[in-house]
């Protein structure tokens, strides 16, 4: 088992210069996300925590200080090398699950595996991983729309997991279902955690937070706690 | 490949649009075709109507002389060839034929009760003839009671083999028998008989009294030799002063099918404007395409999609719409010439030739590569999204 921490902010600064003046999304934050860690980021509206999961995206780079992934620094990638990172070391789940309606359930599950071979892969992998986050096989040839909220978000999984990442960051995984369902997709996160998935997880709420191991509070633009 | 199989798809989803956009490419290439095809067949046809005289020097009195007989004359009638002219011509051209042409214009009458008409009369010495024209029924008058006639003045004449014709004013120049129909030859340099009549050269010199010719043909055996034929005789015959004119038909022919070619492809290019306008609306709709689908380009580049992927997609969709929209235009500007061929022209014999084939090709080219180029700017906007902003968009 490698025991590098999976994820390193260190002094990390994030500004938006904009016409009006520049914006400090990010002043000076430091963590550090250790191998099968459970984190759940929370904080009010504008404190800076969608700029914390797009900085832990890949999706953007810091102003100032370093962020590593698996050892590897961010700072001087090529969005070609941002993108291959994302695609082969982070599973995104959204909250509006944001599957693909003109691909079937399959197609939506192994499309990141296909962007990484770069060809057609074989289907029993995606019906595996499905199995795994429990969504019934009758659904596997649907299309998104034809699915329940809870099971778009169950596809949604599957499809960050595919690839095996090294992180699953989640953004408001449940904000978009109702309670009994959420924590169902909680219960199926929890499960992936205890088998070794490390989980970050963006919420505002604090019944979904308390599935997670360690919470990162944040707040103007710092962690506060 | 995931790419190539969204772009289809999202064809399909959107049919009607994405057949709309088709639609235009279809009428670009037809356009494009359909011009094209045309020029080719009339400059098949115009050639095939020139190539039998594509062949000969026309040798002609010249224009502006003033006349051959020491300036004595102003109007046509005095600008002749003369014997001795002809045969410093014959001298000049050998080993090649020269035939001498006498021609003129009369009064005649197809038989009893008819109205008079006026044609051009041909006089050619009769072994000259079969070097000059073709039968389509009947033989070769030798005799200075018979004729030949054209395929037009026999069609609407009404003038069979063994009519008589009745030359000059109530007849008053001799009546001849017709012994045979000359081929249709179409637009000649030498002599245009489709509408005429061709009499012995005998019966022209006794008749109208000529001793001097109108112009002289020379057929060159060896088309190579064309330009040292024309130049001997202009050496030969304007030494001193300029007495003849001389006509290569050959070049005369190619400068024709220059211009007809210029003027295809003019028309040509006028059809692919409409190309280019087919090209808009698919950047148009690639345009909308792209904004409809931008918080789903971001979710393909937040799980990895590298930007020429997200581009490859858009590419692809430009792809279908040319090729698919190119082909319909090819068949359908196949079938459409055939249509125009087999009513404008009566015949589809110039449809179906290499020419036809290249001109479809390049149309469906021009298409496909239209339509590319439409969907590159799309793309590359597609590919350039910030994926945070892209997710973002509602």
């Amino acid at each position: 088992m490698n025991d590098q921490p999976v994820m390193v902010f260190r002094d990390v600064v994030k500004v938006y210069p904009l016409p009006a003046g520049d914006v400090t999304a990010l002043d000076g934050v430091s963590f550090q996300v250790d191998r099968g860690e459970f984190i759940s980021v929370m904080g009010p509206s504008g404190s800076g925590k969608s700029t914390l999961l797009n900085l832990m995206g890949c999706l953007d780079t810091p102003t100032s200080g370093d962020i590593w992934i698996g050892g590897t620094r961010i700072g001087d990638m090529t969005d070609t090398e941002l993108t291959s990172l994302r695609r082969d070391r982070i599973g995104f789940v959204f909250q509006y699950f944001n599957l693909f309606p003109l691909l079937n359930i399959i197609e939506n599950v192994t499309f990141p595996m296909m962007l990484k071979t770069g060809k057609g892969v074989d289907p029993e992998r995606g019906k595996e991983v499905l199995r795994a986050v429990l969504l019934d096989d009758k659904l596997f040839t649907h299309t998104p729309t034809e699915l329940s909220g809870g099971q778009q978000q169950r596809v949604s999984v599957a499809r960050a997991l595919i690839n095996n990442p090294d992180i699953l960051l989640c953004d408001e995984p449940t904000g978009n279902l109702d309670s009994k369902t959420g924590d169902g997709i909680m219960d199926l996160m929890t499960d992936l955690n205890r088998k070794g998935t490390t989980i970050i997880m963006v919420t505002h709420d604090s019944h979904i937070a308390e599935y997670s191991r360690r919470t990162i509070r944040i707040a103007d633009g710092r962690i506060v706690a | 490949m995931i790419f190539w199989e969204i772009a289809k798809r999202n064809i399909r989803i959107h049919l009607f649009r994405s057949s709309l956009a088709m639609l235009g490419i279809v009428i670009g290439v037809v356009a494009i075709a359909s011009m094209g095809i045309l020029g080719n067949t009339i400059m098949l046809m115009v050639s095939e109507n020139m190539n039998d005289i594509g062949d000969s020097v026309i040798v002609s009195p010249h224009a502006g002389s003033g006349g051959m007989f020491g300036g004595g004359g102003v109007g046509t009638e005095s600008l002749k060839i003369t014997e001795q002219n002809f045969q410093q011509i014959k001298r000049a051209a050998a080993p090649n034929t020269a035939i001498p042409v006498l021609q003129t214009a009369d009064r005649m009458k197809m038989g009893v009760g008819s109205d008079d008409i006026v044609a051009s009369i041909y006089g050619l010495n009769p072994d000259d003839v079969p070097s000059l024209m073709k039968l389509s029924n009947g033989s070769y008058n030798r005799a200075n009671s018979g004729c030949l006639v054209g395929a037009t003045f026999a069609e609407d004449h009404n003038v069979k083999l063994g009519s008589r014709i009745s030359i000059g004013t109530d007849g008053s120049k001799g009546t001849l028998r017709v012994t045979g129909i000359i081929e249709e030859r179409g637009m000649s340099f030498d002599v245009m008989t489709d509408s005429a009549i061709v009499v012995t050269k005998d019966w022209f010199d006794t008749t109208y009294n000529r001793e001097d010719y109108d112009s002289v043909v020379v057929k060159v055996n060896n088309i190579e030799e064309m330009d040292k034929v024309k130049t001997a005789i202009e050496n030969q015959l304007n030494k001193r002063e300029k007495i003849v004119d001389t006509l290569d038909t050959r070049k005369v022919m190619e400068a024709f099918t220059t211009s007809l070619g210029q003027v295809s492809t003019f028309v040509t290019a006028i059809g692919g404007i409409s190309l280019i306008v087919a090209g808009v609306s698919i950047l148009n709709i690639m345009m909308m395409s792209v904004t409809e689908r931008i918080k789903e380009i971001g979710i393909m580049r937040s799980i990895g999609a590298q930007k020429k992927e997200v581009m490859s997609m858009f590419l692809y969709e430009a792809i279908i719409l040319g090729v698919v929209g190119s082909a319909i235009g090819g068949i359908m500007s196949l079938l459409g010439g055939y249509a125009i061929s087999a009513g404008m022209f009566k015949t589809t014999k110039y449809l179906f030739v290499p020419t036809t084939f290249i001109t479809i090709s390049y149309a469906i080219s021009f298409g496909i590569i239209i339509c590319v180029i439409c969907g590159i700017y799309p793309a590359w906007r597609a590919a350039n999204l910030n994926p945070i902003d892209a997710l973002r968009h509602e």
